[in-house]
C-alpha cells in the first residue's frame, strides 16, 4: 500500500491516527449502511419478479383481445372508438426515503371509466379487453414504483459498496501504514538521540578523567 | 398530481387511452426520441414504454435512472415476447451486488 508523503514528526503522527479513526468510524456506519441497503434490495427483488410476470402475461392476454376486437370491428373503426377519453392526472406522485435514498411513492387515482364509443358498432369482446387492461393499470403502477425503487437502490448500493471498498482498501490501510512508518522514524530518531547523549557522554566522562590526572 | 404517458405502436398503446393515459403512439421506435424531452420534463411520474422504444430509447432513458420521476418502465407490446423488463432489472441487480449468482439460487 501506498505510504503517504508526510513529515515524519509527531504532529503529523497524532493528525493521522485522528483521521485513521474518524476513517474507521466512517467504514464502520458506511458498511451498517450497505448491510441495510443489501437486505431491503433483496427483500424488493423477489416479489417484484413475480408481480412483473403477472403484469407481463396479463398484458399479453389483454392484447390478445384487443386483436380479436380489432379482427371483428375492422381497424379503423376500433381506432377510432379508442379515441375517446383524454389524459387526466391519474397519478399522485410522493417521495419516500429508504435508507436516504428517495424513492418514488405513487397513489393511482380513479381510473376513468372506459365508454364513450358506439355500443351498435364494437363487438362486446372489446369491453372484456378495455376491462383487462384496466384490471392490470394498478398492477403496472405497482410495477413502476417497485422497480424504480430497485433502480434507485442499486445504484446507492453500488455507490456505498465503493466507499466502503476505498476506505477498506485504499485510505485505511494508507493511514496505517504511514503511521506505522513515522512511528519507525521517530524510534529511530530516538535511539540515534540516544546513542548521540551516551556517547557525549562518554567524551565528556574521559575528558574530566584527563583533567584530573 | 402526475400523467402516466405509455409509448409504443399503436396496437400496444391505443387500449390506453380510454383509461386516461396519455398514449404516444409511434410508428417506428426510433420516432420516440424526439418525444423524450417532453416525457422526462416532470409532468409524466411514470412513462411505460414497450420493448423496441426502450431498446431505441435505451441511452436516454439511462440518464434518468437515477432521479426518482419519471419511473420508466418497460412492459411487452403487442408481439413482442417479454423478458426485456426482467433483464433491466437483472442488469440492476447484478449492478449492486456484482454478482448475479444470487438470482440463479432463488430460481432454483
Amino acid at each position: 500500500m501506498t505510504k503517504m508523503r508526510v513529515n515524519p514528526n509527531r504532529m503529523e503522527l497524532l493528525k493521522l491516527k485522528r483521521r485513521g479513526d474518524v476513517a474507521k468510524r466512517g467504514h464502520k456506519l458506511l458498511k451498517d449502511k450497505f448491510d441495510e441497503l443489501l437486505k431491503e434490495f433483496i427483500a424488493r427483488i423477489s416479489a417484484n419478479r413475480k408481480l412483473r410476470a403477472e403484469v407481463e402475461s396479463r398484458l399479453i392476454g389483454a392484447y390478445g383481445l384487443l386483436a380479436i376486437a380489432r379482427a371483428e370491428a375492422g381497424k379503423a373503426n376500433l381506432t377510432q372508438a379508442l379515441l375517446t377519453g383524454a389524459p387526466v392526472e391519474l397519478l399522485e406522485a410522493s417521495e419516500r426515503r429508504v435508507m436516504s435514498v428517495r424513492v418514488p411513492e405513487f397513489e393511482l387515482g380513479e381510473v376513468p371509466e372506459p365508454g364513450g364509443y358506439s355500443l351498435a358498432t364494437m363487438p362486446a369482446v372489446l369491453d372484456g379487453a378495455l376491462e383487462a387492461l384496466a384490471e392490470v393499470v394498478p398492477m403496472m403502477v405497482d410495477l413502476a414504483q417497485r422497480e424504480k425503487a430497485i433502480e434507485l437502490l442499486a445504484g446507492e448500493i453500488e455507490r456505498t459498496r465503493r466507499r466502503v471498498n476505498a476506505l477498506e482498501y485504499v485510505l485505511m490501510p494508507s493511514i496505517n501504514e504511514t503511521v506505522k512508518d513515522i512511528q519507525m522514524k521517530l524510534d529511530e530518531a530516538e535511539r540515534g538521540n540516544l546513542t548521540r547523549l551516551m556517547k557525549v557522554k562518554d567524551i565528556i566522562a574521559a575528558q574530566e578523567a584527563a583533567g584530573e590526572r | 398530481m402526475a400523467k402516466i404517458a405509455i409509448v409504443g405502436d399503436s396496437t400496444s398503446v391505443a387500449g390506453f387511452r380510454p383509461l386516461g393515459f396519455a398514449t404516444f403512439p409511434v410508428e417506428r421506435a426510433e420516432d420516440a426520441r424526439g418525444l423524450w424531452r417532453e416525457l422526462s420534463g416532470g409532468a409524466y411520474g411514470v412513462v411505460f414504454v414497450t420493448e423496441p422504444v426502450y431498446s431505441a430509447l435505451e441511452d436516454l432513458i439511462v440518464e434518468v435512472l437515477d432521479q426518482p420521476v419519471p419511473a420508466v418502465t418497460i412492459i411487452p407490446g403487442a408481439g413482442s415476447p417479454g423478458g426485456v423488463g426482467g433483464a433491466r432489472i437483472n442488469r440492476a441487480i447484478e449492478r449492486a451486488l456484482g454478482t448475479s449468482m444470487l438470482i440463479r439460487e432463488e430460481e432454483e
